[in-house]
């Protein structure tokens, strides 16, 4: 294919992508630069760096951004480690019933994410099957308190992100070679030994994909937690997107909202420039 | 011998993954039960497995007026969308093309689902449907037609730019949709288009073009080159042998990939809430019951989370196969 063809056949979504992507990307640090509210958007007035150094002041910014690192600390691992735990016992399993089993996996997944929390809440509202196990092994009700719907915003990223770990992985074993298992058997390797030596360096590259994408799912991760807090301050339980969100619809504060949105894009750059130059390698090699 | 033999190993394994597959479903199934409840029911101390279910919660939610007779309405219903379902199974009897059976299908369901008010006294619930409905088709056609052009144009483009665009894709692709969203919010604002369906549908096919080219490069690099090599040497050029000839073979990687954008467009949350003001879409709508006072808002929440999940199992249920097969091929690929 010659490059006018190429670029023929590729404007309709180029046009797509530039209009909408990359210029709302250099509108954001345009508005970054302004106070806004909803009152003057016809016209804004020009503060420079103000907003940044406003965000970086903000004590409830740093509040927003401790938890999403803590919850990212304490929910990828587990995510990741689960879903490999799965997909390596789901390998074992015959693949007649395998079916059923991934079937019932992929739900939470599928799901969408707000239909998915509410549902998940529903098992702790006052006459939830859970709320009703925890009075009667602990004795106490089930109350919505800081720490409770912080870690009910854990336990639920656990039932809605683990999927695509463990669908990921279990892919990833599929391809991995009966004779290398076999041949390890007759060397006396035991189940755990293999897991180690074969099944996890013949996973790393799809550990390191998938440790990714789950970071960034869970650096914005949004309809959970504005579903679980209902918004609700007391919980203390923002995140950046939530404390985002709230700075521009609520506060009405766009100028700062915009700010902290191009410093969450700056702080998702670092991590991704890697990822991105690798690819680039790999698409020219490939080419 | 690469599986455990050792029956108690095997037990054990059999008892770990059933456990998992009950924490994935435990939630599904007691929302479903909550939802037939009345609110006293719901709010018992110890929770009811036994009990005799009402539909309250969900005419509440759909309908202002229950009809004088609602078991003639959804008969209709039932036997017209059951009549759609069994045409469209049998599309390939049909004596012309099967496209046009699908499209007539489709023009039948919609007229159908928009004269419904009509006749029913129907909730906002059900225009949040609607707008659902419409913003998700939308989405689809607009961003599959545009993402198959680009998706072909990058399988077969061995220059540069190719790759500098996929890898920029992938980096935008990466960003929270937060980033862009601000600034449509602004964009709707200065423009007008703020709450309507255009803005939403525009957005949304932006937001997932990265997604959608990729996804469809990678069903396009499956089909060999020398398929449209032979219509061109018949004298077809590019773009006619690319509708004639590529088009009719991608169909599976278009359903697919078809199949993302609907749960994606479906499921997004954060651009319609900043986006709209009254026109929702039925994700916004339900956030709405997650919080409430009164008793009843948890059967209520219960009976409006079900309706939403149910059309999503609906179509995953009839593209299961397209589904998991996009799912571990995608991903492995990277």
């Amino acid at each position: 294919m010659n490059r006018r063809t190429f670029y023929m056949f590729m404007s309709p979504s180029l046009l797509v992508m530039l209009m909408l992507m990359v210029f709302p990307l250099v509108t954001s640090v345009w508005l970054s630069m302004q106070f806004m509210t909803f009152r003057n958007i016809n016209t804004p007035e020009f503060v420079g760096l103000a907003n940044y150094l406003e965000v970086f002041g903000d004590r409830k910014f740093w509040q927003a951004f401790t938890f999403t690192m803590t919850f990212i600390a304490i929910a990828v691992p587990a995510q990741i480690s689960v879903g490999f735990l799965i997909a390596v016992l789901l390998d074992q399993v015959s693949s007649r019933i395998r079916g059923i089993y991934i079937a019932a996996f992929l739900m939470p997944f599928i799901v969408v994410p707000v239909v998915g929390t509410l549902m998940v809440k529903q098992l702790f509202e006052s006459g939830g099957i859970v709320a009703w196990a925890y009075r009667a092994l602990l004795g106490t009700r089930f109350i919505f308190t800081e720490q409770s719907v912080k870690s009910l915003i854990i336990v639920h990223s656990l039932w809605a992100a683990t999927p695509f770990p463990l669908i990921v992985f279990f892919a990833g074993l599929q391809t991995l070679p009966d004779e290398l298992i076999e041949a390890s058997m007759i060397d006396g390797a035991t189940r755990l030994r293999q897991v180690r030596h074969i099944m996890i360096p013949h996973l790393r590259s799809l550990f390191v994909f998938v440790g990714l994408i789950s970071i960034m799912d869970a650096y914005r991760v949004f309809d959970s937690v504005f579903v679980l807090t209902e918004q609700n301050p007391i919980y203390k339980a923002e995140v950046m997107m939530l404390y985002t969100f709230r700075t521009a619809m609520s506060v009405q504060r766009l100028g700062k909202a915009n700010a902290m949105s191009v410093i969450t894009v700056v702080m998702i750059l670092v991590v991704l420039v890697p990822f991105l130059l690798r690819t680039y390698k790999e698409q020219t090699e490939e080419r | 011998m690469r599986r455990i033999d050792n029956r108690y190993a095997l037990t054990v394994i059999y008892a770990l993954l059933t456990i998992y597959a009950l924490f994935s479903v435990i939630p599904f199934f007691w929302t479903t039960i909550q939802s037939f409840k009345t609110p006293r029911q719901a709010n018992s101390r110890v929770p009811l497995f036994i009990f005799e279910p009402t539909a309250d919660n969900y005419t509440d939610l759909w309908l202002k007026t229950i009809p004088d007779d609602p078991l003639l309405v959804a008969a209709v219903l039932v036997a017209i969308f059951g009549l759609l379902a069994f045409a469209g199974m049998q599309a390939r009897r049909f004596p012309f093309p099967r496209g046009y059976v699908y499209l007539g299908i489709l023009a039948v369901g919609f007229a159908v689902l928009w004269s419904i008010p009509g006749y029913v006294r129907t909730q906002t619930f059900y225009d949040y449907f609607l707008n659902t409905i419409i913003v998700t088709f939308g989405t689809i056609c607009i961003s599959i037609s545009i993402g198959c052009l680009a998706g072909y144009a990058l399988a077969r483009y061995s220059g540069i730019a190719g790759v500098v665009i996929l890898v920029a894709a992938l980096g935008f692709r990466s960003l929270p949709g937060m980033s862009y969203i601000l600034p449509y919010w602004w964009f709707g604002q200065r423009s007008g288009l703020y709450d309507t369906h255009i803005l939403l549908i525009i957005t949304l096919v932006a937001i997932n073009q990265p997604f959608t080219i990729w996804m469809l490069r990678s069903f396009f690099m499956n089909i060999p080159k020398e398929i449209e090599e032979s219509a061109m040497v018949d004298g077809a050029n590019r773009l006619t042998a690319f509708l004639s000839v590529i088009i009719p073979i991608m169909w599976p990687g278009i359903i697919s990939t078809a199949l993302f954008t609907l749960l994606l467009a479906y499921s997004d949350f954060l651009l319609v809430r900043i986006l709209t003001q009254s026109n929702w879409t039925l994700t916004v709508a339900i956030s709405k019951y997650a919080a409430g006072e009164d008793p009843g808002h948890i059967t209520l929440a219960a009976a409006a989370a079900v309706s939403a999940a149910v059309p999503i199992i609906i179509v995953v249920f009839i593209f299961q196969s397209q589904l998991v097969k996009g799912l571990t091929s995608g991903a492995v690929k990277g």
